[in-house]
Formats: structure tokens, sequence, C-alpha cells
């Protein structure tokens, strides 16, 4: 019979890496078993974006396994229009709106990095909708893609520096981790090569780092997206447009003079049937210590340009994710090689943190990545130890790695000098030296946010249309370090921000010590591991099967 | 060396229902809207079979999933391989398809027969283990009906399984308490009602899952007897939206104001009508009616139209008696410009209304439940209903009493409304043992033939419902909330049962009659039918009927019975239950003591307490406190849910409730969508809270 824990290619996460990697590789090996598992319940469950989709990557990918694919009906299901406007604003207080497209362009012109930030041409998407897709692609082509499996700890033979496999989260454990009926000992599953595409601060990748030494040059710097789906009138949405994509910079994250002064931005894509996503991206280098992402998405929301096609509208759709922003020199390498993985591991996607902040994308460079490791595996498979090089190697090849370099001191500069100075200084691009910054969660200050909205932000409903839930019954998969940190430090100087920035509620106070009570509520986006101003949040994966259920995020 | 069939069933999934599965225009509810999942119950069989397997300690003994269904049904037995099974068989084929619950166990039981013979190398020695019932039909039917074809021991509503020397046993519910039973044969069908551990997925498995091979048969390849509409001995007339929920749904942000709320509803002295059922005029028969165009018709909405179009037209031609209606009568119907019959409809329409005699001949027949040497509830608002129904029909009213030295319960059932009372006594009878009391029953039932015969739909008449109507070849509908006379089909079937129940979990309604049997049979939903006022002047006959019976005529061994001692008042204006989120057992007492102390002696109201299955199950109480599907139907003025979250099992048992109140800390709690006023907050704050507020209203005469 059959040894069903052994696979020869075992791929961390069902995203558009790790199924780009699998759709790749099978389509060259299609002897070669390729298994693909996730913690989600279902494709595309845990995966959010804006999304604008670079179309030449997606070319690349499916060219050669699906003629005509653009002309399918699944593309354009998926791929709902291209861009035909590209609106990037910038907002004055609460009403006033500039555009300021014309020095977008002029940078362009110049070859500036930031002139990259147009979008003309690109799929405006789902990527929840992109990710089903792709499974269905990979399925068709023999693919194994296993959801509701995940993935806890890394087998990393220290001495001969090679993974082993990957073992599997424990199921059935009751609250105090007591062994229920059905308890389910997490299995171990063998396999010659490891492509982690688990997205943004995985749990794998960051133990993987650790265990095989990789280092990054610079911290990893993040951003929270949050995100709503919003059903707007037949007018509102005839009048915003199906081919137009929205970004603004300025109030309420930045103001002049009195602050805020925050990065990041607001978004509005068009996403069919008279749905509109809005989103609020903020960089967590930001130092109210009484804010909340969210709180900037109300006041986006309020504002006159955005609400005009809004209003009166109704939230069918939610959710919130952590975008690495930090660019290459935040990308984990290998200190000796300067490989991104190592051996038979390799890094893929937001895993790696191929996101380009000069785009403000990195869903291309995730499928480039995909299609990097497909071909380094369909090399060398047959000397596992030497994977990670090749697919260095080829991501350098495909161009991957000088489009990241164009982009590479442009949030560090932001986070040096603020928005308003860093973003013309970014201009000088890769001339700046290499800073290195200090990680998130160090920035948090005894400071207000001067625009909080009046009203608490209604994070019930946030979740529910996020429609996450957990099993209720197991272990706790946030932890405090030390608790009395909570106490004695934190609530005393910030007032336990937790509580505040967890997009989904998931920090209360409970007899005055703040702790993840309600942990069925989490919608993996691991701000709190990011944020908490005394790094003393831990997040394990919980069981699979649980967390949101996205599906035109 | 024991083994396992699991019944598994792929169903929609009820808890997806959103406003935008129905449609906009009629309210109906758009299947194919809602994903498909596994019957939830099932998950649970399959876990309740792998502990099974693990008690007996036999690795070699099999699981085996079997599932009958459209190809797509498929994925529940994956679900079954990636857990715990170790193959599967699929039943599929178009034949099989729009079959009812008897349609659908006799192919079940034939291919149990044929997975015995073919996987199972003849062994005897296995056990069905089967969801006590699915999510979207709720009938429990199957799994009762399939034992009733193999001729096994049924032991329903199982929670929990133990094993001694090398013998299982398992805990059943039962009518205000629980029992330890064991099968005298095997093999035997155990049916699910609660396992809280259904087992997770292992990558093992689930690879191999999606490799392995399912065994696929036809219906000619199990040789069933009875498939498809063709086999099946009911039929669905019509399908409904039911009534928009009339609950207000408002929260309540202070214990204050839901202290005023208890104050003002607790003590009102009217009663709202159910909001289930619909509430329908009287039957009267073709030979009584004094407009004899009216066909009391029921059917769809086009037809009872084209009925009363018919009728207006008939009235309008100056036609009095059906016997006037003749071809010219009829050409001069069909060239009315504004009426558009086709010819064959007309025809049958007009063969309809000369049609007087009735379909089925005999006495309306309900089936008593005695619990603890009392007449349960239920028993007498069936003969309430029966008696309506028998008036109508211009028959009697005949109710079956069962069990040893029942006798002298006999006048309050005339009392209650019955002719007859049908009288079995026998030693063997003193407890429920399916096998028995069907034998019982049946053979009564041979001898008198009545046309209608109501069960109540409590853990005993949902077992030995289905397994009396399949024994003697009858079609049966599950938990009637409507039961009604009616006319049916255009071409005049008089005076038919009309089944109505809610499926999907409450989110629609169905009207069902019988078809191709010789009786009409159903369930009904205790707390829904009006008992009438007892009448002890009425008089009535008792009819000894004597049934031999012989040892191999019990199918069940009862170790232990355990029924809680003391009486519960669920005819209380007030009930106060607790669920799972009131946490242990000392919590519920304290908080639901204190609460129904105040409110009784403040208020000069009765009260009493009710408990969820969960709470019953964690020990929170005693089973006779339970209310819901599998306990007590209750309708009192005020119902105050503390840590309930208001699953449909709970809230069936409260529907005909005036006034509900939850309190409950989750925000997402179904509950609050059922509810007429809820708050946010736990148990341990929220009554305490309660109780000085409504001490402090009273006190200072507010």
């Amino acid at each position: 019979m059959q040894d069903y824990t052994n696979v020869s290619v075992l791929i961390v996460g069902a995203g558009p890496a790790g199924l780009a990697a699998a759709i790749a590789l099978k389509k060259q090996k299609p002897d070669l078993d390729v298994a693909v598992i996730d913690k989600a319940a279902g494709p595309g469950n845990h995966n959010l974006s804006g999304a604008v989709l670079e179309a030449a990557a997606l070319s690349k990918l499916l060219d050669p396994v699906v003629p005509n694919w653009a002309e399918s009906e699944d593309a354009k299901a998926v791929l709902l229009s291209k861009v035909d406007r590209d609106d990037v604003m910038f907002f004055w207080g609460s009403r006033m709106a500039f555009k300021i497209e014309a020095a977008i362009k002029m940078a362009k012109a110049f070859r500036l990095a930031f002139g990259q930030m147009t979008h003309r041409g690109d799929y405006i998407c789902s990527v929840s909708k992109l990710t089903g897709w792709l499974c269905k692609t990979a399925v068709s082509l023999g693919v194994e893609v296993l959801h509701g499996f995940a993935a806890e700890d890394i087998l990393w033979d220290a001495d001969r520096h090679i993974a082993a496999g990957v073992k599997l989260k424990d199921q059935g454990l009751d609250k105090h981790g007591q062994k229920q009926l059905n308890y389910l000992p997490g299995e171990v599953i063998r396999a010659k090569t490891i492509l982690i595409a688990e997205g943004c601060d995985g749990l794998l990748a960051e133990t993987f780092t650790a265990k095989a030494g990789l280092v990054r040059q610079s911290n990893q710097l993040y951003s929270l997206g949050v995100k709503e789906l919003i059903r707007v009138s037949d007018a509102q949405y005839a009048k915003f447009g199906s081919g137009r994509v929205v970004h603004a910079m300025g109030w309420p994250l930045w103001t002049p003079l009195v602050g805020p002064a925050m990065f990041g931005g607001g978004i509005m894509y068009p996403m069919g049937n008279n749905h509109i996503a809005v989103g609020m991206i903020v960089g967590l280098d930001y130092k109210y210590c009484d804010f909340n992402p969210q709180d900037a998405l109300t006041r986006f929301k309020e504002h006159a340009f955005v609400r005009q096609f809004i209003d009166g509208g109704t939230v069918v759709e939610a959710g919130a994710k952590m975008i690495p922003e930090g660019g290459l020199y935040a990308v984990p390498r290998c200190p000796d090689t300067q490989t991104i993985g190592r051996s038979n591991v390799m890094l893929l996607g937001d895993s790696a943190g191929f996101v380009n902040m000069c785009k403000i994308k990195g869903l291309h460079n995730a499928i480039e990545s995909g299609i990097a490791a497909a071909g380094a595996v369909a090399d060398g498979l047959d000397t596992p130890k030497g994977l990670a090089r090749i697919y260095t190697k080829r991501l350098e090849e495909a161009g991957v790695i000088k489009e990241m370099e164009t982009a590479k001191n442009f949030r560090q500069t932001v986070a040096r000098f603020g928005p308003l100075q860093g973003m013309p200084l970014s201009v000088l691009g890769g001339w700046l030296p290499t800073f290195n910054i200090e990680p998130d969660y160090q920035t948090m200050m005894p400071a207000a946010y001067r625009l909080k909205p009046p009203v608490t932000f209604d994070k019930d409903t946030f979740t529910a249309v996020a429609a996450t839930e957990h099993r209720e019954e197991q272990p706790c998969h946030l932890t405090l370090r030390d608790e009395t940190i909570c106490t004695e430090k934190c609530v005393g100087k910030f007032g336990a921000p937790c509580i505040t920035f967890c997009p989904a509620g998931v920090y209360e106070r409970i007899h005055d010590q703040p702790k993840p009570a309600n942990p069925s509520n989490c919608l993996h986006c691991k701000t709190c591991q990011r944020k908490c101003p005394f790094d003393n949040i831990r997040w394990t994966v919980p069981e699979p099967n649980g967390g949101p259920q996205y599906k035109t995020m | 060396m024991s083994h396992y069939i699991v019944l598994v069933k792929q169903v929609p999934d009820v808890s997806q229902i959103t406003d935008n599965a129905f449609d906009p225009k009629t309210g109906n509810l758009i299947r194919t809207r809602l994903p498909s999942v596994i019957n939830e119950l099932d998950t649970q069989a399959l876990a309740f079979a792998r502990r099974m397997q693990r008690l007996s300690g036999n690795p070699q003994e099999k699981i085996i999933a079997l599932t009958m269904g459209p190809p797509m049904a498929a994925d529940v037995l994956r679900y079954g391989l990636s857990r715990c099974a170790d193959a599967a068989v699929l039943l599929t084929d178009r034949a099989l398809g729009g079959a009812d619950t008897w349609a659908t166990a006799n192919p079940l039981a034939y291919a149990t027969r044929k997975i015995c013979a073919e996987l199972l190398s003849g062994s005897r020695d296995y056990y069905i283990v089967a969801g006590m019932q699915s999510v979207d039909g709720d009938t429990a039917q199957v799994p009762a009906q399939m034992a009733e074809e193999l001729d096994i021991p049924c032991i329903a509503y199982a929670t929990e399984v133990h094993h001694q020397n090398g013998q299982f046993t398992f805990t059943r519910i039962i009518s205000g308490g629980s029992q330890i039973v064991e099968p005298l044969t095997t093999p035997a069908m155990i049916t699910v009602a609660k396992y809280e551990y259904p087992l997770f997925a292992s990558f093992e498995r689930t690879r191999r899952a999606n490799v392995l091979p399912l065994i696929q048969w036809g219906a000619d390849d199990v040789k069933a007897t009875a498939v498809g509409v063709a086999g099946s001995k009911t039929r669905v007339i019509r399908v409904f939206p039911p009534g928009k929920t009339t609950r207000k749904c408002q929260q309540v942000q202070t214990s204050q104001e839901l202290a005023k709320i208890i104050l003002e509803n607790a003590g009102k002295n009217r009663r709202k009508e159910t909001a289930l059922t619909e509430i329908k005029t009287g039957y009267i028969l073709p030979a009584k009616r004094t407009r004899p165009f009216d066909r009391s018709y029921e059917g769809t909405e086009k037809e009872i139209e084209d009925f009363q179009i018919l009728a207006a037209k008939l009235n309008e031609l100056n036609i009095t008696n059906p016997a006037q209606i003749d071809a010219a009568i009829q050409e001069k119907i069909l060239s009315d410009g504004k009426i558009e019959f086709h010819k064959k409809a007309l025809e049958d329409m007009l063969i309809g209304l000369t049609q007087t005699q009735p379909e089925y001949t005999g006495e309306v027949w309900v089936m008593a439940e005695v619990s603890k040497d009392a007449l349960q509830a239920a028993t007498f608002e069936l003969t309430g209903k029966a008696r309506q129904l028998a008036d109508s029909l211009d028959t009697h009213v005949g109710v079956v009493l069962a069990g040893e030295g029942v006798g002298p319960l006999a006048d309050e059932l005339i009392s209650a409304g019955a002719d007859k009372v049908y009288l079995i006594e026998h030693p063997l009878l003193k407890e429920f043992d399916p096998r028995s009391y069907c034998k019982a029953v049946s053979d009564a039932f041979l001898a008198y033939k009545p046309q209608i015969f109501l069960y109540a739909a409590t853990p005993q008449g949902r077992v030995l419902a289905p397994m009396v109507s399949y024994k003697i070849g009858c079609g049966l509908t599950a938990d009637c909330t409507g039961l009604d006379i009616r006319d049916s089909s255009r071409k005049g079937q008089i005076a038919i049962l009309m089944q109505t129940r809610p499926a999907l979990g409450g989110n629609v309604m169905a009207t069902i009659c019988t078809k191709d049997s010789t009786c009409q049979m159903a369930t009904a939903r205790p707390g829904v039918m009006k008992r009438l006022p007892a009448d002890p002047s009425r008089t009535g006959q008792i009819v000894k009927h004597a049934v031999q019976f012989t040892g191999a005529d019990l199918s069940l061994r009862i170790l232990k019975t355990e029924k809680a001692h003391g009486a519960v008042q669920f005819d209380s204006e007030v009930i106060i239950s607790g669920g799972k989120g009131m946490q242990n057992r000392d919590n519920y007492d304290r908080l639901l003591d204190g609460l129904c102390g105040t409110i009784r002696n403040q208020l000069g109201v009765t009260v009493e307490k009710g408990a969820t299955r969960t709470a019953v199950e964690q020990g929170f109480t005693e089973r006779i406190h339970q209310v819901g599907q599998t306990g007590t139907a209750v309708g009192p003025r005020l119902y105050i849910a503390i840590g309930i979250s208001g699953a449909i099992q709970h809230m069936i048992g409260v529907a005909h409730t005036e006034t509900i109140i939850a309190i409950n800390t989750d925000h997402h709690a179904p509950i609050f969508k059922q509810c007429d006023y809820y708050i946010i907050g736990g148990a341990e704050n929220i009554v305490p809270e309660l109780i000085a507020a409504l001490n402090n209203h009273l006190n200072t005469g507010h």
C-alpha cells in the first residue's frame, strides 16, 4: 500500500504563489507527486488583497497550461475588468480631494521609482476568487490540493542543513490542552522538497527562518490592510465605473502640520455586481496607542469623495490582512549562500516578502516566484540540497530581484523621514544608504490619534461578515509571553493597544488582565504579533478549517 | 468481531441560509443556492462508530460508509473515508430519485444486505450507525424503517456507547429520562442523537480517500423492491414559505430595561396564534355541502384558483347540481374567452366535482404514550385534533393504549375526546421495546383498519410510527404542525389528510399527503395541537385487544432507567431555561433558582425551570427539565433563555411561547434572531442585576 504521508514536493499554502508553483511544476513534470496544503477550509478563504494584477505574470503561468485561458469562463468571472481609469488622489481634510496623477506620470517619465504606481491595463480582481480559479486549474492538472491541514513545524536537520518534512497541528485538544475523544495528533508529512508559500508572517516561514539561520538585512516592516466590500446602488456603481481604481493618500492618515503622520492610504476598486471594495492600508510603524486602522477606514468612508459612491450601501464582506513592506532588504536569506530559502526549502511570495512598494503590488511577484520555484524543482529534484540556489538564480533571471531593487529603500525611507519628506526622498531610491529601521512594535508612543471617530468601530459586524469562526473548544492559539508585562507595563503606559487595534476584537481586559479572550474571532492577520508594543504576543496556528471565509476579498 | 455500516447523507447547508437563498417573488427557498454538506448528525455517527471500534479494540473491524444520492453525494463518502471509513458504498441511480423515506429505507436496507454478503463475508455481527435525523428532512424515519425491513433491533436517540465483557450497551434518550439498553441480537440499528466529538480528517486518510475507488451500485444491483417516486408512499402537494417570524428581535441594553419587559410580559393574558400552524376552517364532506361546487381543495395556488373560477362560472350558468353538467355546458365553459382551461384539465375538474365518496374509510386513531404511569400531554393534544378530524369525517376517534397495567388511564382518554380506547395489555409491554410495540400496534391496526393514525413526534413516537408504517405498508409524514382534511387532485380524491410540516430546519413548509396506502399516518409535534377541555361526562367504549407474545418479540434488554423524580410544571406561565452557557451545575441552580423565586414571589405567577439538551448532558439538571425536540415542547407566556445558543431543535420546542427573552454572551447567537428581546452579556452578571432590578421595580411600585 502506498505511503500517503510521503510526498515528493510539499507546498505549504494554497495561495497565488503556492498554486502557481504547483501548476508550473505539474505542467513540466506530470508524474511528480505534488501536494499543496492549506489551513483554510476551502480555496481562497484566507486570501485577501486589493487587488490589481499585472497580466504578464499570469500569462507566463497560464499560457503553457491553458490555451486561450483569457477567453475561458473562469477567467472572465475572476478577471473582472482592466483598469481604464487610474485615479491617484490626495485627500486634503475630510472634504477636498486632488488628483496627483500628473506627478506620478512625471515620475514615470523620469524613470523614478514611484512612477511605477500606475495600474492602467492591469486586471481588477478578487484574490480569493483568483485563488479559487488557480486551485481548480491545479487540481485539473493532477495536483493534490488539500485544504484543512495546518503546518505547525518544520523538521529541520541542523547538522545536515536539510528539511525532512513538516509536522501538522494537533487537533482535538480541549481548552486546557487535554485530549478529547477525537484527538488527532499532528501527522508528520515527509517531503523531498518544501515550498513555503504561506503568505505574510506565516508561522512555518518564521520557524524555518529561525531554524535554518536565515537572516534579514533589514527588519521586516508591515502594513495592515482592512477592507470592506460594499453593495451600492446602480447609480453609484455606474458613476464610479467598472474599470476605475482609486488610490488616495493624505487624510485621515496624514495631515500637514498637526498630524497625524502615518504611512498608507485608501483604495476603492469596483468588484462587479454593484460591489465596491473600500480599503485602508496603514503602515504598522504608527505611533498612536489609541489608533485602530479601522478608525482610518471609517474616516476614509466619510470623506466626501468616497461617500458619494457608497452612502447607503451595505457591507457584505470584510477582512484584514498584513502586507510585508520591507522590500528586498527584508527578504530572509541564507547568510552563506544568499539564497532565498536553504537547501530543499524555498520561500515564495509574501512568505519571502516580494512586495514592490513602489507599485504597491506583490501578486505578480508571488506568481513569478512560484514559477521560479517550479523551474528549480523541475531542474534539480535529484539534488535537493541545491534547490534554493537554483531558485534564487531563477528569481534573478525572471527579473523579480531587479524589480525589487528599484523599490528597495522606499518603505525604509518613508519610515525614517515620515510620509511628507520620505516620499520625495524615496525618489533617490537606490542611491540612499541602507538603513535598518526599528521593528514596528517599537514605534508605539503614548500619543493619541487626533481624528479618532466618536463612535467605536463595530468589530462584531466586521467579523460577522468576514464569517470567521474556529472550533471553540481548543487551546487558545494566541499566547502572551509574560502576562505581567501587560498589567505592569502596558496598561499604564499605552492602555493595552491590542484591544484597540485588533480588527476582530480578539483582545479584552478580563479582571484587569488584557488577554486574547475571543480567539475564535481571529482573522489570522497577525497584527498583534507585530504591533504589541512589548513584543509580548505570539500567534500560532489554530486547528485548521477555522478562520475567515473570504469569498470576494 | 463487529463491523459498522455508517449511513451518511448529503444535505443543503441549512446554516448558510440567508435572505439571498429565497426567491424574492415566491418566498420559496432556492435549494441550489445552498452549498451541499454532510449532515451534521452523520459526522457524529461516524465518530460514534469509530468510538465503538476503539472500545472493542479490534483494528480488523471494518467501518463502511453508505449513502444514497446523486453522483455528487460521493463527497460525503470521501468525508467518511478521510475520517474513519475503510470502504464506501454509493447507491446512485436515476430510478432512486424523488424517493420519500419509504423508498429510501428500502434500497438502503437491500444495500446493507449486499454489503453484509459481499464486504463482510456474510457476518451478522455488525451495527448500522446513523445520525438520528437529517437537517433537510428532519424525519428520523429512514433508520427505523430500515430496521423494520431488516427485522433488527433499533436503538434510537443514542448518546453514548459502553463496552463491557465483549458486549456493547447504549445510553438512549427516552421521554423524561434516559436508559441504558443492549440489543438482544445483532445486527442492530443505532441512531445517534448527539455525540460531541466529530472526527478530524487525517492527511493520510484524505489522500487515500481522494484516490480510492468507491463501490457504486444502482437500484437493480441491490434488488430493492420500492424505489423512487413510484415506490414512495407520500407525495408533496405544495411547498410554501413559513410565515415570517413574528419575533421582535429587539436588543435591550440594561438589566433595568429587561426587568421592565419581564414585568410587562409575564402577567399578560393574551396568547398569540401559533406561527407555525396555518389555521384552516373545518372540512365538510361532499354529501353535506350546501355549496356543491366548493371542493375544499388543497393543491397548487393555480389549481385552487381554477376551481374558484369554475365555481363562479357554473354559478353564472345557473348550475346548482353537478349532475346538470353535460357536454354542452362543458363547451360553454371552454368557449368563454375569459377562462383559459385546458380541455383535459376542465374534464378532470368536472369529474372531481361529481365525486362524493371519501378515499379512505375507518376511524381516526391516536397512539397513546405513557410515561411514569401517566398519559403524556401530547396524547391529549392528538386526541383533541383527532376529535376535530373525526367530526368532519363523520367517524369515531380511537386511541390505542398499550402497556402493562395501563387500563385505568382509559377513562381519561374518553374524557379527552376518544370514542373508543383499544387497550393492549401485556407484561412484555412494560417498557418501550420497538419490536413488541410495533407488533402490538400493527396487530390492532390490521384488526380494525383505521383511515388515519396519529402519533406524537416524541422519542418513542418517532421510532414506533416509522416501524408500524413500514410493517403495514403505509406512508408516513413526520413532525406535522398542521393536519387538515381536504380534497386533493383535480379528478377528485375526497377527504384526504393534508399533513403540513416544516422542512429544511424550518425554512420551508411542505404539505404532504399519503399515496398507495390503506391508512394515512403522521406524527405531530408535541405542543402544537390543542387539547380539548376534559369532559368527564363523555362516554366511550373500551375495546380489549389481545396479542400473543413470545420472548422473540423483545429486541432489547433494558439495563437501567433513569427518570427524574419530582414533577415538572411545564404548563407554568413563565419558564426560565439554562443552556451550555451556564457553565456548571452550580451556576444553573443558583442563578435560575434566584430568578425563578423572584419572579414567582414578586409577580405571583407560576414559574418552572427548563434546560437545553446540552445542559442536561453536562449534568446541570435532570432530563425531565429538557425543553425542545427531544425534550418537552412548551408554550408559556414568557420564556427566558439564558446561555442558550438557539439550535433549531431547541427553538422548535418553544415556538408557541408568547414572548421570548434571550441572555447570551455571543453576539452572533442564532437565538437573537428568534426571540423578542435580547441582552448581550454573561449570566453571572446579568441575572443578579436582573433580580435586583425586579425587586427594585416592585418595591418602588413601578
